[in-house]
């Protein structure tokens, strides 16, 4: 037997590693797999920052099955959990007992990392597989946890990891292997912060803190160099969207987000779009009911293999915070529109303007619309900042400004909107908790999720 | 003693004298000579000590006369006519075949040549029962799965074990194809065989004959038996040279429409021309001369706003990339015949060079052979070269010693398929499009690329000049052997036989998967990749036998066998060159390498008793013990017992000489064989990005230095044990009036409890799949092979053959929690295993159906107020079972007809049921409106499904109102359900047809000349393609299809040549 063992000896693989080794994968699967993918690619769909002009994406464009097929959102779910086992056994081997016990830093950003994964599962599919999600081997079928459950999770991981990350520990630093903060403490905790402000704000219809939003907003990034952004080398790693780009070619420009545009003469316009090789001007795609057809319509200008993905970016927190003022009561309009200010001019930067043309803008095309409607202008200055990747915070504030009765951002296409995300096919197929949940798939245009007025 | 004898030699037939036999002395062999004309011989300077002649003759069984004084009359009885024929079985024991309590099949050298097939897998196909042979395409050194009585393993192996000349050695993929969508096919090593080596090929079907073997038995045994001097008639050298050269056509190429160009129905009626269109739901070819944008007879931007300046013609933006003047741009509208265009003639050519000799004290063979092989795929090919050497003697009374060796190198050039598929873009070109004439890159840059359709496409004809997919193998395998057989019990029937043999199987492939800068729009890509396997094989083997009584016969064999392999496999891949014109991995500006090491060792002990009792009752039983590396500590030994019995009813006195019944035996046995998994300790890899949406890796560790770790996606149930399989078998062989009429039924069932494999978890336990056992499998078979030989003259003979198999391959459970497993394919459709269905299905979106499983049709008229472009087509239902891939039945028959010297034969397959996914039809039908079904689009027509209510649809769609109903219905609706991808795919093919013709003989060379056919004839319900090209190597091979190089049809000549 002993010959036998070392026969079968396995040398090409590490039996164990340290949680900083798995934290890097974490940190690039979140931002590339799921913040900066698929999820985002449909969410740009159904929220016309984008139109879907081949493929999937004009399924999804055409609501054709696309968004009700178990199938759609598969390699995202997989990808998903899987980030939350690899959290799952960092938190363990950083815990009590684990063999990195004390390493307080690697344990409170895997649970930051964790709350972000769980939440955005939550919000695009409603009740999920929690409590008995994450044992494989031992749990075939985990059963579905509710949404409501699942965000007082979110919220004590964040508590949590707060505690965590201001201890001391005598471990050394996670350093290079972390690829958004390189281990600098309080960066992680300004956005767990930031973090709390957008999940506080997301449970709104269902119970409303806007000054703890407004708490949490503080304690968090001063500017747009603390931001929770993931940053590709260009080469080794690209940003998703403009591997999509060079891989598919699935997008075309978005009529009605280039008529926001145009009714402020935004010059974020110049910068959005650019004509389609061989198109001598910008072809707008119309919402919901395009041509099939590949290099025709305009393309994103914005799309680089360098672009950062946004986790929580600087800007989102100003309107958040300027959201969360002009809903507090009293209204403090004043302060909000201060802070409107500094997420529009942070949102000129992504995309390559300057402040001061921010501040022109703001002047000149903004200020009054946000004068007779301060909300409404705010809503609508957020969303046009998160084009072209941040669809899924848009398709997430959409939703639950209509359980809010806001009715502020108008969509173009009349076809029917996916009130969420489908389940996994993985689980579809082997899990009959979530395959009586998914049904035929048709619940995607009918239930909303908890946060969102309904009922799962 | 007479030193000269003379003679006349006969037929048993028609008492007609028969010329060419071969006659010598048997104490010495190097004494002889062939009979005349007339069928005299007259043999001289016979040795005093001699007592023996032997006459020997093809098609004639041998016989032995005394040497006596005067003419010696010999009457040499056919072939056919022996009953007590002599097979090879486990661990090389022979046996008469009326012995055998199981089914064994053999096929001879001539069957497996005879149509110049150039792989072993295709040479069998339709020749045996039971065993279910499926090539993946038509490239050369294209992979073939081959299972014999159904599949053991969903996702594990199921090929049967090859042993050559008492070595096993490997004959499975190196690589497997994994989920079959991307990437080339890779060859199985049975590749480096070389047919024309082979004397004889045994399948040991079930798991009774096999199970001397233990735990690599349960997929049955191949054993083939390369050439030897040992059969060698008469004692002079022969030497044998054989050619063959054949010509490769496509052998089914798709039906087209001939009216539709590019592009899609316009959003305000009529249609819009686009050039980069993929699909053909555009206008008329014949009007696009009066295209807004692109046609000459309109005043647009092309022609600077002149309508008179290209009357007729239509702008082709691609030429301005090639660079033609402004005037060349505008052509005539015409319909191009792209896919004859592309595929060629291709050839195979092979030769062969044997010399062997038998003498007293042993025998000897040399080979060579080559094969040149060219793909109907422009840069596909095939070049193997194999070498061989054997020979044994007899170095004192009681030892003998003798080796086998073969060294092979096969060199294979590939296409890619499915989703990389080089002829994607040549089955779904469009009609309107010369992509043959249109240059395909750039004049200025080589690199980019010109193409009807967007860039992430590949134009095959820079993909053939750019890209380059291949691999090379060198390979040595043989081995060698001591017997001893001591006479230590004198002239008694007791016989003692020592045999210990050493052998080797080593090998290297090497793998190049090169995509030139700018392919498929990336930067490019070089993966270099390969595999160093080693095996060792050490076999010793006692037998012992003697007659216990006069009618009761004990044979014993008791044995140890260590099979030891290592295995190295490497992998150097780089992407992002730097520029074009260098595909290296030097150029690469992303490099990764790695490398994977792992050795296994199966140590058995294994006993093998027969008893019989006159020629009445054979009695077998084995039993093996294993120890395997692969399993979990406490869980790698087992022990694999079989029996088997014989009773031959002819023997009985009742039914001896019986002149209907001329062989009767029923046969019955029962074995339990296992099959091992390969169990690691859980571990942590590296992950890996690609899938999904990417084309290729879109992010590579190390990033800027630093590199990551994530438990394997695949973990190990540390209880991992052996897959058991019980079968048991029970048939009859029954021969009738002088074996003019044959047939021979077995029945068997097996029974796979605890079968290894990655079940697949549901993603929400963060894991994909655990390596346990986790299901059963049963399998029932019903085998008849029936030959008759109406007609047995000296100059016209004709025989049939027929093999009939019946397989029912189920699912019986799986583990807890898993419904179906996934084998391959795309997220969807996928070919999947799933419990009470039979083994393996097809599963993907379907159509959405009623109770009764009728379509249903979507009856709204409008939504939200706006037409409804559906209205009154089928909808996607729920995902699920949409296809099964197994036949009801499949029957392949041969046939002979000798007359003289003339020859035919054929063999036909018949496969009747089972479906298959076919993308490219479904592609072609649908999304890219290019089949002929799709030539009419103006007719009303109601979509032959049900309304909610029960009554059968009656909505009228299409016509001049209603333009684009074909397109919402073709590409946005059935183009977007898997289950009208679904085709049945029963066919009836003409295998092999052969004429052949023997010289008379010419100076003592005897020639034949053959003319051969294969792959010719074809029907089948599959429209426009060959139902054998099917993606992949794995089990899910045969079920799935998404432009997969075709399969290929062959004419050609042959011409052997014996001194």
């Amino acid at each position: 037997e002993d010959a036998m063992d070392t026969i079968n000896n396995n040398p090409n693989n590490p039996k164990k590693v340290e949680s900083r080794f798995i934290l890097t994968d974490v940190m690039t699967s979140t931002a590339f797999s799921i913040t900066g993918s698929d999820y985002a690619f449909y969410s740009s769909v159904y929220m016309e920052l984008n139109v879907g002009i081949w493929g999937q994406m004009y399924n999804a464009e055409k609501r054709l099955v696309d968004p009700a097929s178990a199938t759609t959102y598969n390699n995202s779910w997989n990808a998903q959990y899987r980030n939350l086992y690899e959290l799952k056994t960092s938190i363990e081997q950083c815990s009590e007992n684990g063999p990195e016990k004390g390493n307080f830093v690697n344990l409170g950003i895997s649970q930051i990392l964790f709350a972000y994964n769980l939440a955005m599962l939550t919000d695009l599919m409603g009740d999920i597989p929690v409590t008995e999600a994450l044992q494989p081997g031992k749990v075939y079928q985990p059963r579905i946890d509710k949404q409501e459950a699942v965000y007082t999770e979110v919220f004590r991981l964040l508590d949590e990891a707060i505690l965590n990350l201001g201890k001391a520990t005598t471990y050394p630093s996670i350093g290079n292997q972390d690829l958004i903060y390189k281990g600098d403490k309080a960066k992680w905790i300004k956005a767990a912060n930031a973090l709390k402000a957008r999940f506080t704000m997301r449970l709104s219809f269902r119970s409303a803190k806007y000054d703890k939003v407004i708490e949490y907003a503080n304690a968090s990034f001063t500017g747009a160099a603390e931001e929770l952004k993931y940053t590709y080398t260009g080469s080794a790693s690209v940003n998703p969207f403009s591997r999509f780009f060079q891989d598919r070619n699935y997008f075309g420009a978005s009529k009605s987000l280039s008529d926001k545009l145009t009714e402020r003469n935004d010059p974020r316009s110049a910068k959005f779009f650019k004509p389609a090789t061989g198109q001598s001007s910008v072809i707008f795609a119309p919402n919901g009911n395009p041509e099939q057809r590949q290099a025709y319509y305009g393309y994103s200008g914005l799309t680089s293999v360098t672009a950062p993905t946004y986790l929580m970016s600087y800007h989102e927190l100003q309107f958040l915070k300027a959201e969360a003022l002009v809903r507090s009561t009293p209204s403090q309009v004043a302060a909000a529109e201060t802070e409107l200010v500094k997420g529009i001019q942070a949102a000129f930067v992504k995309v390559g303007l300057t402040a001061t043309d921010a501040t022109t803008y703001y002047n000149n095309n903004v200020k009054a619309r946000f004068d007779a409607n301060p909300l409404k202008e705010i809503m609508i200055q957020k969303y046009l900042a998160s084009y072209e990747d941040e669809g899924i915070e848009a398709y997430n504030d959409y939703r639950r400004l209509k359980a809010m009765g806001d009715d502020l951002i108008t969509l173009a296409s009349t076809l029917q909107f996916p009130q969420r995300f489908t389940y996994g096919s993985s689980d579809v197929t082997t899990n009959p908790n979530v395959r009586n949940a998914y049904g035929d798939g048709s619940y995607v245009y009918t239930e909303k999720v908890w946060w969102a007025g309904g009922t799962r | 003693q007479p030193k000269q004898v003379t003679g006349r030699v006969f037929s048993s037939e028609d008492k007609s004298p028969i010329p060419g036999v071969s006659v010598f002395v048997k104490e010495a062999s190097s004494i002889g000579t062939t009979t005349n004309i007339d069928g005299q011989f007259t043999l001289k300077n016979i040795p005093a000590n001699a007592k023996t002649l032997v006459f020997r003759f093809v098609g004639f069984q041998t016989q032995e006369v005394n040497i006596r004084e005067g003419e010696i009359s010999v009457t040499l009885v056919p072939e056919t006519q022996k009953i007590d024929e002599v097979v090879v079985t486990a661990m090389g024991m022979k046996r008469d075949r009326k012995a055998l309590g199981y089914a064994v099949q053999d096929i001879k050298a001539e069957a497996i040549t005879r149509a110049g097939s150039s792989a072993v897998g295709t040479a069998l196909q339709g020749k045996l029962a039971g065993v279910e042979i499926k090539p993946s395409s038509g490239m050369p050194g294209a992979s073939t799965n081959i299972t014999i009585r159904g599949a053991r393993s969903f996702t594990g192996n199921n090929a049967p074990l090859y042993i050559i000349d008492g070595m096993p050695i490997a004959s499975n993929a190196d690589y497997s194809t994994g989920n079959s969508v991307t990437g080339t096919d890779v060859a199985n090593r049975a590749v480096d065989i070389d047919p024309n080596d082979i004397e004889s090929i045994n399948v040991l079907k079930g798991q009774a004959a096999a199970a001397l073997y233990g735990i690599r038995a349960s997929n049955g045994v191949v054993i083939i038996t390369t050439k030897s001097g040992k059969n060698v008639k008469g004692s002079k050298a022969v030497i044998t040279f054989s050619t063959n050269y054949s010509a490769d056509l496509i052998s089914r190429k798709p039906e087209m429409q001939s009216t539709w160009a590019q592009g899609a129905p316009a959003a305000g009626g009529g249609y819009s021309f686009n050039p980069y269109a993929s699909t053909n739901w555009g206008p008329k070819i014949a009007d696009l001369p009066n295209d807004k944008t692109y046609g000459g007879n309109v005043a647009n931007a092309n022609n600077g706003n002149n309508a008179s300046k290209y009357p007729g013609k239509y702008y082709v933006p691609q030429l301005k990339d090639a660079g033609y003047e402004e005037a060349d741009r505008w052509v005539t509208p015409q319909v191009y015949n792209n896919v004859d265009d592309f595929f060629k003639t291709g050839y195979t050519l092979n030769n062969s060079f044997n010399i062997s000799q038998a003498m007293e004290k042993g025998n000897y063979s040399f080979g060579v052979s080559n094969t040149t092989q060219e793909g109907i795929v422009p840069s596909t090919s095939m070049d193997r070269y194999t070498a061989k050497a054997a020979a044994e003697i007899k170095v004192a009374n009681s030892w003998k010693t003798g080796f086998s060796t073969n060294y092979a190198q096969t060199y294979i050039m590939k296409a890619p398929g499915a989703n990389d598929g080089l002829v994607a873009t040549v089955f779904s070109a469009p009609r309107n499009y010369n992509l043959k004439g249109i240059p395909y890159a750039s004049p200025t840059d080589p690199y980019y690329q010109i193409l009807y359709r967007a860039t992430n496409f590949n134009n095959p004809y820079w993909a053939i000049n750019n890209n380059k997919f291949d691999e090379k193998t060198n390979r040595f395998y043989g081995n060698s052997f001591v017997e001893y057989s001591p006479n230590i019990f004198g002239d008694s029937d007791k016989k003692l036989n020592f045999k210990y043999q050493l052998g080797m199987d080593s090998y290297s492939t090497h793998f190049q998967d090169i995509n030139e800068y700018k392919s498929k729009n990336t930067l490019g890509s070089i993966n270099n990749y390969g595999i160093t396997a080693t095996t060792y094989n050490s076999l010793l083997t006692v037998t012992f036998d003697m007659n216990i009584t006069k009618d009761i016969k004990f044979n014993l064999l008791l044995g140890n066998e260590i099979n030891q392999e290592n295995n190295k496999t490497y992998s150097e891949s780089g992407s992002n060159f730097n520029f074009g014109g260098w595909a290296h991995i030097n150029n690469a500006t992303i490099k990764n390498t790695s490398e994977n090491q792992s050795r296994s060792r199966t140590v058995g002990f294994f006993g093998n008793l027969s008893l019989s009792y006159r020629d009445l009752i054979y009695l077998n039983a084995t039993g093996r013990q294993d120890v395997v590396s692969t399993m979990p500590r406490g869980n790698r030994t087992f022990f694999y017992p079989s029996v088997s019995l014989g009773f031959v009813l002819t023997e009985l006195e009742a039914l001896k000489g019986n002149s209907i019944l001329s062989f009767a035996k029923l046969r019955a046995s029962y074995a339990e064989v296992g099959q091992a998994g390969r169990y690691y300790e859980n571990y942590y890899v590296t992950p890996s990005y690609s899938g999904g949406f990417w084309t290729g890796n879109p992010i590579q560790y190390p990033l800027s230095g630093v590199t990551a770790y994530i438990p394997n996606t695949t973990q190990y149930d540390p209880n991992l044990k052996p897959q058991n399989t019980v079968s048991f078998e029970v048939g009859a062989d029954l021969r009738f009036f002088n074996n003019l009429f044959g047939i021979d039924y077995t029945f068997s069932r097996q029974d796979v409890k605890d079968q290894i494999f990655d079940v697949p978890l549901a993603g929400s336990t963060g894991a994909s799949a655990l390596t346990m056992n986790g299901g059963a499998i049963y399998t029932n078979a019903h085998e008849v092979v029936v030959s008759i030989n109406p007609i047995r003259q000296k100059d016209l003979e004709w025989s049939i053959n027929v093999n009939f198999t019946k397989m029912d391959n189920y699912v019986k459970e799986l583990a807890e929690g898993v419904e179906s497993i996934f084998l391959g394919g795309f997220t969807t459709p996928q070919v999947r295993a799933g419990v009470g269905s039979k083994f393996p299905v097809i599963y993907g979106s379907s159509f959405k159906k009623d109770a009764q499983g009728r379509i249903l049709v979507d009856e709204r008229a409008t939504i939200n107020g706006v037409a409804n472009p559906y209205y009154g087509f089928p909808m996607q239902g729920k995902p699920d079972v949409i296809g099964s891939a197994a036949p009801d039945f499949t029957l392949g028959a041969s046939t002979t007809l000798r007359y003289k010297r003339i020859t035919i034969s054929s063999t036909i397959d018949w496969k009747k049921g089972g479906q298959m996914y076919h993308g490219t039809n479904g592609l072609l039908s649908y999304t890219y409106g290019l089949a002929k079904s799709t030539e009419d689009r103006t007719s009303v027509f109601v979509y032959p499904g049900f309304k909610a209510d029960g009554t059968p649809n009656d909505i009228q769609r299409g016509g001049s109102t209603d333009q684009a109903a074909y397109y919402n219905l073709y590409a946005n609706t059935l183009g977007n359900i898997d289950e009208a991808f679904i085709f049945n795919n029963s066919y009836v093919k003409l295998r092999e047809l052969t004429l052949s013709y023997r010289l008379p003989k010419i100076k003592g060379i005897d020639i034949n000349v053959t003319g051969f056919a294969r792959n010719i004839l074809i029907w089948t319900n599959l429209p426009n393609f060959d139902p054998e090209a099917t993606q992949g190597n794995t089990n899910m091979g045969g079920a799935f299809e998404r432009f997969t190089t075709p399969q290929s049809m062959s004419f050609g000549m042959g011409l052997n040549f014996v001194f």
